[in-house]
């Protein structure tokens, strides 16, 4: 195993010249400072400029993904993609559904299920949509958050996953 | 997979109007190979291992919040015991590493950070003495460090030299916190049987046992279970209001294991446990107490307190235990005192004292928690509290806590405000009857016959 840290200490120890970090190694910031002001050079392992290596999380976390016990996700033909429920509450007027469905279309999602009640002025709307890709979420949920207000109506955006998880065994 | 309207609506309910949410994401972090026989390189190490692990771990907590629409509200940091990293530089002032880890906790963005911690539980190491010394300093010249001590265990016993050396440090850190009401003392809580992947401050630390990293999920929920009590109604017998109960736990616990597996696989490592346990807060709504009195007791305190807590424990754990594999082990209802409305309503009616609350912590799944007492409670009378309680935790083979705060300037009766989620206190009478003899003799309460199941 390769030693953890290199310490301010062990700079002033060596005094000038050159120190090869090895790959996982950690500097620490007063190192770093230690070897700024005495002179110093830190090397990579492969003779490159050193840089603090990405975290060693540890033995376990390699097999971390294998370990899990399995969960209600969705299999991998299911539709693809990645599944969202939309659900809208508020006071039903002309072209509100609309204006919901364009701008779940305008962030590249595809209605797939849809269920709607009203009740005298009011209604509420449940919608399943899939996305392509995951990165599209983030976009739909800001765009819908922003729709409607205070006397109209309310959108809220969450994942499938939270659904499957809460309500599958 | 389809779902039905009534379970979609439940869950935006849930999390919209019952503050459904993950009460924290907690990064375990090992500290073992920081130990140096220098204190200041042990400082050093400290500092940089912190910072290295834990510098994503607000932006993956939060990117998880926005990409599942589900809060997760605190994001901390568990490092293991200090006093066994603090070891090898045979130092006998620990507080250079109280500040290390201050430090670290607030370049990553944390708002508290676990594991000033000791397990003195048969006695103590020079470290853990020098641990012990350094804790009300550390505690007053620092913002996010929080320290716990295992004072027994129920395979040793109880060390009360160690339980009438940690009354001293309570009373010690209430006073340099006069100013605020003695809220030093928030940060230090002592354990038996503690648990070693607790991801909840002040207890939070990482035991030995536990890997390089780790991410640990508290969820919590009083709110959501209140709420389904509140539709099921009173004309259903105790039966259904368990099954409700653990119902619920099961689907909270399962946002908890979601944010958890999701958390662990952005940050590249482990995922420990889902702790799920009804912590309340000041919120109104967000209440141990009004589940209690849901269940069927006029005021938490009331006769049939005791009954009803303990049915709620056990039925949160049997759902949590059928939604994850891997359960925490502080899975439960906590009642804090000063962070339950409910509570507070309690004490302030004189439906809860001090010794109903003590009998409530046999069932509960930790124990007297943010208890407040007079500030001139002499130090013998807290190693009655504290030694009361941990036997409980020790005789029953459960973990238990003591948080208690002694207020400075203020007597029985009286109000403290702490603020924030912290909430108020109602200085409550420990009585004016003495234990000084057991504070003065010491020694230990060895292990009970419980202990031997070999």
């Amino acid at each position: 195993m390769p030693r953890r840290f290199i310490t301010a200490e062990d700079i002033r120890r060596v005094g000038s010249g050159e120190i090869v970090v090895e790959s996982q190694t950690v500097v620490t910031p007063q190192a770093l400072d230690a070897a700024r002001a005495v002179g110093v050079v830190l090397k990579g392992s492969n003779g490159s400029a050193f840089e603090q290596p990405a975290p060693d999380r540890g033995p376990d976390a390699a097999r971390a993904e294998q370990s899990m016990p399995l969960m209600p996700e969705p299999e991998a033909d299911e539709a693809g993609g990645t599944g969202v429920m939309v659900v809208v509450v508020g006071r039903n007027r002309t072209g509100v559904l609309a204006e919901i469905t364009s701008a779940i279309a305008q962030n590249g999602g595809n209605v797939r299920d849809i269920s709607q009640r009203s009740v005298e002025d009011y209604f509420h709307l449940v919608l399943t949509v899939g996305l392509e890709h995951a990165g599209q979420f983030k976009p739909l949920k800001e765009t819908l958050d922003c729709l409607g207000g205070d006397q109209d109506f309310v959108a809220r955006v969450m994942h499938e996953r939270v659904f499957r998880y809460m309500h599958r065994v | 997979m389809a779902f039905s309207d009534t379970e979609i609506l439940e869950t935006l309910r849930m999390v919209e109007l019952e503050t459904l949410d993950v009460r924290t994401t907690t990064l375990g972090i090992s500290l073992l190979d920081c130990a140096d026989p220098d204190l200041e390189s042990t400082c050093e190490k400290i500092y940089a291992k912190i910072v290295h692990h834990g510098k994503d771990l607000v932006t993956v907590a939060d990117s998880i919040a926005a990409d599942y629409g589900v809060p997760i509200v605190n994001k901390r940091i568990a490092v293991t015991p200090i006093s066994l990293v603090a070891a090898a530089s045979g130092a006998t002032c620990l507080v250079p590493l109280a500040r290390a880890l201050d430090a670290a906790a607030g370049e990553v963005g944390v708002d508290f950070i676990g594991g000033f911690s000791a397990y003195v539980h048969k006695g103590f190491t020079r470290a853990d003495e020098a641990l012990f010394r350094s804790i009300p300093e550390a505690l007053e010249v620092t913002q996010r460090v929080c320290s716990s001590v295992a004072l027994g265990t129920t395979k040793a016993g109880i060390n009360m030299d160690a339980v009438s050396e940690f009354s001293e440090l309570v009373i010690d850190t209430a006073q340099r916190s006069a100013s605020t009401g003695g809220l030093g003392c928030a940060k230090l809580v002592c354990f038996m049987n503690p648990v070693e992947d607790n991801p909840f401050v002040a207890g939070a630390h990482i035991g030995i046992g536990e890997p390089e990293t780790v991410i640990n999920v508290g969820v919590s929920g009083p709110g959501v279970v209140r709420s389904a009590l509140e539709r099921l109604g009173p004309d259903t017998d105790l039966l259904a209001a368990y099954e409700t109960i653990k119902r619920t736990a099961f689907k909270i616990t399962r946002v908890g294991e979601l944010v958890g597996r999701e958390a662990a696989r952005r940050m590249n490592t482990t995922f420990g446990i889902v702790d799920v346990s009804l912590a309340p807060t000041p919120a109104v709504g967000d209440s141990i107490a009004d589940i209690l009195e849901l269940i069927g007791v006029d005021k938490a305190g009331a006769p049939g307190t005791t009954a009803a807590l303990a049915m709620l424990t056990d039925a949160v754990k049997k759902g949590g235990a059928m939604a994850s594999s891997c359960m925490g082990g502080l899975s439960g209802a906590f009642i804090p005192v000063s962070e339950d409305q409910g509570m507070i309503d309690a004490v302030a009616a004189g439906a809860m004292s001090l010794a109903k609350l003590e009998a409530m912590t046999a069932v509960c799944s930790v124990g007297l928690d943010m208890v407040a007492v007079p500030g001139d409670t002499p130090a013998a009378t807290l190693t009655g509290i504290i030694a009361d309680e941990l036997a409980i935790g020790m005789v029953n083979a459960k973990t238990t806590a003591v948080r208690i705060i002694p207020v400075p300037g203020k007597g029985p009766g009286e109000t403290v405000e702490w603020g924030g989620l912290l909430g108020t206190a109602i200085v409550q009478d420990p009585g004016s009857f003495s234990c000084a003899l057991l504070h003065r003799r010491g020694g230990r309460i060895p292990a009970p016959l419980q202990s031997y199941k070999n």
